[in-house]
């Protein structure tokens, strides 16, 4: 059997942020793996920086939307979630 | 084929674990490109073709702007993405490795994982690197009976050649306009489909 071992997208991540912080992928994945860590408002920070550097990443309104709906934050869901009608290709 | 009369724009996401080759199999039908040296993908790449194809109805041909979403085979974070990736979704372009038989099994979490934010629609399955047939590691029977039950047309692809890999990305676009009709039909029986 072929055993095919991904690397840890934590290392990914950290190896392109090592190479260029402002690798916008790897924030954005960066954000996520905050999230999956049970830290959502490090991930929206990192996720805010994200749409600084481009406001139109693919899925990153949407993702801000979702995180701002678990906080509770019905303005900021509903104003990201209006971004990502807008922007999203 | 005559002037297009109608165009749409048609978000299609790939899906698949990691390194079966969902980049390269956009790259192939791009660029007719290929590259062997992999490179992880980290968030989502966005990439952009048009196409015209003839309408399943039969009527005028329609100018479709395929918009690729190119998501990153890191099954642990598809949960937390999946509203992100999946909203808009139109096609699933599931791609299995024919060397890794786990690849093929996975296909069902990305489907059940696309469907349940983008609804019942079409899925078209390859399976990816049949230049590799030496190292088959997925019976034809295996495949045959895995697309067979879920209703999934399928084929056998190599971004690394090219075999198969246009027609099967035509073949996909056509499922889903002519998925359209079927919601279009189905939304004057009383309601489109739900999702499964």
């Amino acid at each position: 059997m072929t055993v095919f071992q991904r690397p840890d997208p934590t290392l990914i991540v950290l190896q392109r942020l090592a190479e260029n912080a402002h690798d916008v992928d790897a924030l954005f994945v960066l954000a996520a793996l905050r999230v999956m860590d049970g830290n959502v408002p490090e991930g929206l920070t990192i996720l805010d920086h994200v749409l600084r550097l481009d406001p139109g990443y693919p899925g990153a309104w949407r993702f801000k939307a979702s995180l701002h709906g678990r906080q509770g934050e019905t303005a900021a869901e509903a104003s990201a979630r209006r971004m990502a009608d807008d922007i999203e290709p | 084929m005559s002037a297009p009369a109608q165009s749409m724009k048609m978000k299609i996401c790939m899906a698949g674990q990691a390194s079966v080759g969902k980049t390269s199999l956009i790259r192939r039908y791009v660029l007719d490109e290929y590259e062997d040296r992999y490179i992880a993908t980290l968030g989502t790449k966005i990439t952009k073709k048009k196409v015209t194809v003839p309408d399943p109805r039969g009527g005028q041909p329609v100018a479709v702007d395929i918009i690729f979403w190119d998501i990153m085979g890191t099954s642990t974070i598809r949960e937390l993405l999946k509203e992100a990736y999946y909203h808009g979704a139109m096609g699933i372009f599931a791609v299995a490795d024919l060397t890794r038989k786990e690849t093929l099994r996975a296909l069902d979490d990305w489907a059940r994982s696309i469907r349940s934010v983008a609804g019942n629609i079409p899925t078209y399955g390859v399976v990816n690197k049949q230049d590799l047939e030496p190292d088959r590691e997925i019976s034809a029977d295996d495949v045959d009976a895995f697309f067979g039950k879920r209703g999934w047309p399928w084929s056998y692809t190599s971004a690394k050649t090219g075999i198969g890999v246009e027609e099967s990305f035509h073949r996909l676009v056509e499922s889903v306009l002519a998925s359209r009709d079927v919601v279009r039909q189905s939304a004057s029986d009383g309601g489109p489909p739900r999702p499964s």
